[in-house]
């Protein structure tokens, strides 16, 4: 192959070779941003200090760590309150299809009520609502 | 459905018993009655005398496979409660919690034993293992049940993500939840059938899932950390009647979809198979700690259990219902006397045959039914695993590769006999041995040989 | 009736269980009322089973599915017939006697191992009960295997003496040798027709091919010379008197070393069928008779007598069922039962008395001090010699006359065994109860007969041996007198029809019969006179009378053939092959496994994230094979 006409072969002739320019313009593609990249680096200015490894918080100064313990409590009402909160969203649908679910539908609510009741009586004589102790 | 209501309600019964009692001895007589129950409403069911029925809309069916594995499962945790009720007892304040908890456990087994549909299958697995995180943290000031449950939790919920995405996948190529109603296949170009690349995907991500669940190579990782890490009780309950409600799952799940995974299917489930056993029998020569041994040997027992999959027809059903018989009993038992001792080590069991020769003699019978010698109920659980591969046609060297592999597992669980017999010393037993628990541990072991002399006893169970 | 089958092993399993756990706290009494009175129990179950087989014909007992798998199931059931009903007679009858006269014998020992004793004497029952009911092969072996376990435990009984364990562990290996021949035919007939239950086999039976029954036969008769101790495997059975007195009555000479015959009773069909075979087993037995009766001659240790006596009257019944009379040799197990455990008793009685004494040249003229004891002993002589009217002479006359049939040279040998049967017996009674006491002054002053424990069951045994035979009168004498033939005709129907007879003229019958009691009578005569006067003159005996005293120097022989040779192989194996090559492979592989073990354990880290590494990497490889398993595939053939 004559490789000054490549591009003129790659029209009629169907082998590997004729993907050879579309190799090139890859390369050439994936060359231009590294080198960009690399150049950037190299002659952009340059200015190391501490402050720039600190956090930025608006410009204020920062106190202490954020990461502190937090009393279990917290967690705990955050969850209880999380499921409770849950519950009242299943009673939507449930008031949505109140007249095609008839009295099993009734029944089926009250269970499902009656399950969360029980669950209730037990966080609280369980202490998990206490909050001093 | 009598299982499933009852256990839960037995769950709700032992939240409460630790609000009105705070005797530990009561809530666990309690537990036990709780249990006998529930044992009695699944039987009346199993034999079609009265049962709560509820239109589930098919996403459960009680079929007599799942119904028997209720029971037997009930019967092993029952065994259980009895032989380590005390140790139960002692692993933490919250006692009562810690039945409740089992009770859940219960009732996820119940679901994976007769899900007919993806998301009860997920429900089941949900149920089944959540309770099992806050139970390996039950030891609340000790760092490594803590590391346990964290370390549980964390690839739990991952395997849990995969299972989901999995069912994801399977939703949309199929359009329903249901297990058995395999939508559009289409023909391949050589013949076979070959389903949309959706369903086989997401089969595999299920697959997955559920071989970390029963902790089979390469997915067994957390296995050998969570049982270590656990207090003995209650690992000694994962191991047994979760880990086999986990095979019951899987082999439910993939029972009717051997066709659409093609070839394929039976070449990988032959690597995980031997991957399994290599890493669960050889990783446990080397261990220093009983209780890390006996996870790693529960590793090995789950490559064997994976040949009902294999397989998976009846024989291999039949077979995987007596080798959770089997493993289960035998597992219990040794935990039972293996949490009585001071640290895990071998060496706390020198000279148990002499000082309590009758809880040797029980513990010996449980290691060579795991070690799957004749006349004990390992063998036959083996023996049927092995003759449903290989009526199935599958490869002779997968054959061999288990045999030597059971072989070598020889050599570990006689370490422990060795142990107990042949070495001086005084075995540490940190709790006291009532006559009782002997006496159980000995009808244990018999029933164990029991099991060795006539497999039927279960298997009949299966017809009647 | 015949559905309480279950209970005759019962009761000696649940004896056997009470005494077993119980042997440190029960009382001696106790245990000998429980293990008597299972047997009890299990008797009159028996007695009423024969009457309900006598009346109702045979049945099998299905019991339940002891192995059951796709290609074939064995069941755990009975058979009962009129085969094994005779047989459990036999058992729990002897049994008992046995059972009650140990109570006595063993008073001496203590506590723990009396009830030991018990224990494992009701293990015996029960196993040999299993072998003699059980409907198919494989609970015949059960039974086999557990009366082998049970005869290695009792001659051991008294293990702190080394040689007996030596004598219980020989007796242990030979058995093995002939269980290897049983086994290999029961695999072989499962392989051949998928059943091992006896009424399918005996149905079935068309379906082999001659070479195929032939070599059945054979492997379950070397099954049958290793149990019931027949050439070459016989040396076990004289090492077994080791043993308590009454366990040689019960397993050594009534029941146990009867199992082979009983097995190739019960397959008969089988053995009609296999010509070849039978002829090896007449030969068998006749070599074992003639041969064990020569050693028998110059013996002076009581209990080796008496075994190499049994040794040669098991050799007449093999050579009664050789020549197809297996009437014959039930009948001869029947009597022998009675009369070998009455002697055996016997002699544990002069035992007893003699403080432990065995050599009958250091007793004599114990006539007048235990007269109990020396009448049923010398009714017991004269029932074995074959004198009539006593029941020897009518089981072993159907037995060789039913030789002459097959062959008369049969005959002529056999009755030369007979000659010295009578002069061993009679030789070995008139040492121990004519002549003048030969033994210490101390042994003399404490001579006296035994409690009445164990002159009982003598009695009960001497009105047997008298009288048992009297239920297989030939009918040339008494027409219908052979009882037990017509009772046991169901059993051998098939065989009847297939062998062909031989009728003998009564009146050769009867000149047989005459020629060959006055026979006896000269020689007992003889044996008699000759032994009356002895006195130990320490002379030694020479040329064959040395031999003989030797045993033919058969276990010599055995050492230096088979034993030192294999002794050699084992230490070469051992030393050479084992430790450079066998030991260097297991060790290899031991080393490879634990090399494995402490690199595997390192996978496991600890670390959460290397776990999900490996198992989504894992996950992605299954991914990857499984939707290009096609070019996986094309490139997997490409390679092999």
């Amino acid at each position: 192959m004559n490789w000054p006409f490549l591009l003129l072969d790659a029209a009629d002739n169907n082998s590997v070779a004729n993907y050879f320019p579309i190799g090139i313009q890859l390369i050439f593609a994936a060359g231009f941003v590294a080198t960009m990249i690399g150049v950037s680096q190299l002659l952009g200015p340059k200015r190391k200090t501490a402050d720039k490894l600190e956090t930025f918080a608006s410009g204020i100064e920062n106190h202490g760590d954020a990461r502190q313990p937090v009393a279990i409590k917290y967690f705990l009402v955050a969850i209880l309150f999380v499921l409770f909160d849950v519950e009242v969203i299943f009673f939507y649908p449930y008031a949505v299809n109140f007249r095609e679910l008839g009295w099993s539908g009734f029944g089926a609510v009250l269970m499902f009520v009656s399950f969360f009741l029980i669950g209730f009586i037990y966080i609280i004589k369980k202490g998990a609502l206490k909050w001093e102790d | 459905m009598n299982a499933i209501i009852f256990s839960a309600l037995a769950g709700v019964v032992m939240m409460y018993s630790g609000i009105i009692t705070s005797k530990k001895t009561v809530i666990k007589y309690i537990a036990a009655i709780a249990l006998v129950v529930l044992i009695a409403a699944n039987l009346l069911q199993v034999y079609g005398i009265w049962q709560i029925s509820v239109d589930t809309r098919d996403m459960l069916s009680f079929e007599k496979f799942g119904l028997v594995f209720n029971t037997l499962a009930f019967t092993a945790t029952l065994i259980y409660v009895l032989l380590s009720g005390k140790e139960i007892e002692n692993a933490g304040v919250n006692v009562a919690e810690y039945f409740a908890l089992i009770f859940f456990v219960l009732c996820g087994v119940s679901i994976l034993s007769s899900f007919n549909g993806l998301l009860m299958m997920f429900l089941g697995i949900e149920i089944l293992t959540i309770p099992l995180y806050i139970l390996t943290a039950s030891d609340k000031r000790n760092l490594r049940s803590n590391e346990a449950s964290l370390k549980y939790f964390l690839m739990g919920s991952f395997s849990t993500g995969i299972m989901l995405m999995g069912i994801a996948l399977v939703y949309g190529a199929t359009g329903s939840f249901a297990l058995h109603t395999n939508a559009p296949v289409a023909l391949s170009a050589t013949g076979g059938i070959k389903a949309s690349f959706l369903e086989v995907a997401g089969m595999i991500l299920m697959f997955v899932s559920m071989a970390f669940k029963v902790s089979a190579a390469p997915f067994h990782f957390w296995t050998p950390d969570v049982y270590d890490g656990a207090p003995g009780v209650f690992t000694s309950f994962m191991a047994t009647v979760v880990k086999a409600a986990g095979f019951i799952a899987f082999i439910r799940l993939f029972e009717g979809h051997t066709a659409i995974l093609g070839p394929t299917w039976k070449i990988l489930l032959a690597f995980v198979i031997v991957a399994t056993l290599l890493i669960g029998n050889v990783t446990a020569v080397f261990q220093q700690s009983v209780k890390r041994m006996l996870s790693y040997s529960s590793i090995a027992q789950a490559g064997f259990m994976l040949f009902a999959l294999y397989s998976s027809n009846d024989m291999a059903k039949e077979g995987l219902l007596l080798y959770s018989v089997a493993y289960s009993l035998a597992t219990i038992g040794i935990f039972a006397v293996l949490i009585k001792l001071k640290d895990y080590a071998f060496d706390d069991f020198n000279g148990l045959g002499k000082t309590h020769p009758a809880l040797a003699f029980a513990t010996t019978v449980c290691l060579l039914s795991l070690a799957g010698i004749p006349l004990t109920g390992g063998f036959f659980a083996k023996y049927y695993m092995l003759a449903s591969m290989v009526k199935e046609g599958g490869p002779l060297w997968l054959l061999i590769v288990a045999v030597l592999f059971a072989a070598v597992s020889v050599y570990y669980y006689f370490r422990v006999i060795q142990a107990m017999y042949f070495k001086e010393g005084t075995p540490s037993v940190q709790t006291e041995i009532t006559s009782g628990f002997k006496a159980g541990m000995v009808l244990l072991a018999i029933l164990i040989i029991l099991l060795g002399i006539a497999p039927s006893l279960v298997l009949n169970l299966f017809y009647f | 009736m015949s559905k309480l089958v279950y209970l005759v092993p019962l009761f000696p399993l649940l004896g056997f269980l009470i005494n077993g756990l119980g042997r440190k706290s029960l009382s001696k009494t106790m245990v000998g009322i429980v293990g008597s009175g299972a047997i009890l129990a299990s008797f009159i179950v028996s007695l009423c089973i024969f009457f309900d087989v006598k009346e109702h014909g045979a049945t099998v007992v299905n019991l339940f599915s002891f192995i059951r798998t796709e290609s074939f199931s064995i069941p755990f059931a009975f058979q009962v017939d009129q085969l094994s009903s005779v047989f459990l007679l036999i058992i729990t009858g002897i049994g008992f006697l046995i059972h009650l006269y140990s109570s006595a014998y063993m008073h001496e020992e203590p506590n723990e191992h009396f009830g030991r004793f018990f224990a494992y004497l009701n293990l015996f029952v029960f196993s040999m009960l299993l072998l003699v009911l059980g409907a198919n092969y494989v609970i015949m072996f059960i039974g086999w295997e557990g009366v082998g376990l049970c005869s290695y435990l009792l001659i051991g009984f008294w293990f702190k003496n080394d040689n007996y364990n030596y004598a219980a562990k020989k007796a242990f290996v030979m058995n093995r040798i002939g269980d290897l021949g049983f086994l290999l035919a029961v695999f072989w007939l499962l392989f051949k027709l998928g059943t091992v239950t006896y009424g399918d086999v005996f149905a079935n039976v068309a379906q082999l091919s001659t070479f195929d029954i032939t070599a059945i036969t054979m492997l379950l008769f070397v099954g049958a010379m290793g149990k019931s101790a027949q050439l070459p495997l016989y040396t076990w059975l004289p090492d077994a008197m080791a043993g308590p007195t009454p366990v040689s009555a019960l397993i050594h000479a009534a029941t146990m070393v009867t199992a082979g015959i009983y097995m190739i009773a019960r397959s008969n069909i089988l053995y009609t069928l296999a010509p070849a075979t039978q002829t090896v087993i007449a030969v068998v037995g006749l070599a074992t008779a003639i041969f064990a009766a020569t050693i028998a001659l110059k013996q002076n240790d009581i209990k080796k007598v008496l075994a190499y006596s049994t040794v040669s009257q098991l050799g007449y019944m093999f050579l009664g069922l050789g020549v197809g009379a297996y009437t014959g040799a039930v009948f001869h197990v029947m009597t022998h039962a009675f009369f070998k455990a009455l002697l055996f008793l016997g002699a544990g009685s002069v035992i007893h008395a003699m403080h432990h004494e065995q050599d009958i040249r250091k007793m004599g003229g114990l006539k007048k001090y235990m007269p109990v004891t020396h009448i049923t002993f010398l009714l017991a002589c004269l029932a074995i010699a074959g004198i009539p009217p006593f029941s020897g002479f009518f089981s072993k006359d159907e037995i060789l006359m039913a030789a002459y049939g097959k062959n008369p040279l049969y005959y002529y040998i056999g009755l030369g065994g007979a000659l010295m049967t009578a002069f061993y017996m009679f030789r070995l009674y008139t040492m121990t109860f004519l002549g003048n006491f030969r033994g210490t002054h101390e042994q003399q002053h404490h001579l006296h007969e035994s409690p009445s424990a164990m002159t009982i069951p003598l009695i009960v045994l001497a009105i047997l041996s008298v009288a048992g035979g009297w239920i297989g009168i030939p009918d040339v004498m008494i027409e219908h007198g052979h009882q037990l033939e017509h009772f046991l005709a169901p059993v051998f129907a098939e065989s009847a029809k297939l062998a062909e007879h031989h009728h003998l003229e009564a009146s050769t019958e009867y000149m047989f019969m005459g020629v060959s009691t006055v026979a006896i009578i000269i020689v007992i005569i003889l044996a008699v006179n000759a032994y009356r006067k002895y006195q130990d003159n320490g002379a030694e005996n020479t040329g064959l009378g040395k031999v003989l005293e030797n045993k033919w120097y058969i276990d010599e022989l055995y050492d230096a053939v088979i034993v030192n040779p294999l002794n050699a192989l084992a230490g070469f194996l051992k030393n050479v092959v084992e430790k450079s090559g066998i030991d260097g492979v297991v060790n290899g592989v031991g080393r490879l496994v634990g090399y494995g073990s402490r690199q595997l354990r390192l996978l496991q880290s600890g670390q959460v994230g290397n776990y999900i590494l490996v198992m989504v990497l894992a996950m992605v490889v299954f991914v990857l094979i499984w939707f290009n398993d096609q070019t996986i595939m094309d490139f997997l053939s490409k390679i092999f």
